[in-house]
């Protein structure tokens, strides 16, 4: 087990994965990371050196992510909602926001658009 | 109705869209009347806050009281152009 940023991960993963583990932190800014720190493609979480793991972690520390990339997102729908905006009813409603059809087809949109959205 | 100008991204050199609008700055003490417009696709500039505008949503004028953070958005936004569905019994067959 290898500790990044507090979590434990099995060594054998690789860390792409490990870091788009984390909330908020997608598949961009996955690669921008490794980038930076000259981490391959295909490496795997134990092949990571000390210094490197260290580095990933200060620089996670200073992301939103996680409660906090999902506390930005819960913020920006109440703010459409308290606006009175038309995508922040949509929210409410939870119906298409980006004037999709609703005739069929709206499956995700029941699922997530919400005020209180789960992320 | 366009759920939002934010997301049809538009060019920078042609800067907000802005519409010509009647707003008279009130003398001190009195209230500005409100503005009455149809010009939806306006975006709302950051003078426009505190003042109050009657949006068309195609039947007739909504007021909006514009705040600070509705800076950016566009008019039509605030004014919505549905009613909601409501079913009345048929008496006759």
């Amino acid at each position: 087990m290898v500790f990044i940023f507090g979590t434990p991960f099995p060594e054998s993963q690789l860390v792409s994965k490990a870091l788009r583990s984390f909330y908020g932190l997608g598949p961009q800014a996955c690669t921008k990371l490794m980038a930076r720190f000259h981490i391959h493609d295909t490496a795997r979480v134990g092949a990571l050196a000390e210094k490197q793991i260290n580095n990933l972690a200060g620089e996670l520390s200073e992301m939103t992510l996680e409660n906090d990339a999902r506390r930005q997102l819960q913020d920006n729908i109440k703010r459409l909602r308290d606006m009175g905006t038309y995508r922040g009813r949509r929210h409410a409603m939870g119906l298409p926001v980006r004037g999709q059809r609703t005739r069929t087809q709206i499956m995700n949109a029941r699922k997530f658009n919400r005020v209180e959205r789960r992320g | 109705m366009r759920p939002s100008g934010a997301l049809f991204a538009r060019s920078v050199w042609k800067g907000p869209h802005i519409v010509p609008l009647p707003i008279v700055r009130p003398k001190a003490g009195e209230r500005a009347p409100p503005v009455k417009t149809q010009a939806r696709a306006a975006t709302i500039l950051p003078n426009f806050v505190g003042l109050i505008f009657q949006v068309h949503n195609g039947k007739n004028y909504t007021d909006v009281r514009i705040t600070e953070d509705m800076v950016g958005h566009k008019l039509g936004e605030f004014a919505a152009t549905r009613k909601r569905f409501s079913y009345k019994h048929t008496k006759n067959k």
